[in-house]
């Protein structure tokens, strides 16, 4: 039996590396079949965002790779509720469907996975 | 279904400590290493969130020493030898990267 990970995603998407890396571990664990879900969490719910264009940053789409996730096997998407909030955002604001959690559900989700990895 | 929260930035700088708390279950512990041990100076707003965590916060000691800080909160001191066994006793570790 597989272990399952949660990965954490707290960082904004253009910031640095930290989106793309996290993206990575998802992309390389989903292609050995490893039950992985992923929650977006303060800044990192920037990721989500609909109607971003990185072509003005010089930088390559991120919703395009976050949008294919259900194809390696990654289905299981979460999004802060709390963190929406403090950035004035909607769930309706995100071009990538996630579930969003109230922070009492964070914790529980957490107790879910064998391993949990936050960038 | 205990977590290890591991933190290693300043909280100074950097919200990773007030995210941490906000999904911290009961049973959870969080273990400051690195610049977070800056969180436990006396008196600063860090150091009072920490205090209600007591006997589920822990610090490696040779980073408060090397920084020479004293807390005034209740914190068990560890070294690197109780960090590995406390990644151990508890099911998974959550490294704040």
């Amino acid at each position: 039996m597989n272990k399952s990970m949660l990965i954490i995603n707290r960082q904004s998407p253009w910031s640095g590396p930290g989106a793309r890396e996290a993206l990575d571990i998802a992309l390389a664990g989903g292609a050995f079949d490893l039950p992985l879900a992923m929650l977006f969490l303060d800044d990192g719910v920037f990721q989500l965002m609909s109607d971003q264009q990185p072509a003005q940053l010089e930088q390559k789409d991120l919703a395009a790779n976050l949008r294919a996730l259900p194809m390696f096997g990654i289905d299981e998407l979460y999004v802060a509720l709390g963190s929406l909030d403090e950035r004035g955002l909607n769930v309706v604001d995100l071009g990538i469907p996630a579930q969003p959690l109230v922070d009492s559900e964070l914790s529980a989700l957490i107790a879910r996975f064998d391993h949990v990895i936050t960038l | 279904m205990a977590t290890l929260h591991v933190l290693s930035h300043s909280p100074f700088s950097d919200s990773r400590l007030e995210s941490c708390l906000r999904l911290l279950a009961v049973n959870d512990a969080l273990l400051l290493c690195g610049d977070a041990v800056y969180g436990t100076v006396p008196g600063t707003p860090a150091s009072a969130r920490l205090a209600p965590l007591a006997n589920r916060l822990y610090a490696l000691s040779e980073d408060l020493q090397g920084r020479n800080i004293e807390p005034d909160l209740s914190i068990q001191r560890i070294d690197y030898a109780r960090f590995v066994q406390l990644s151990i006793e508890f099911d998974r570790v959550n490294t704040w990267l």
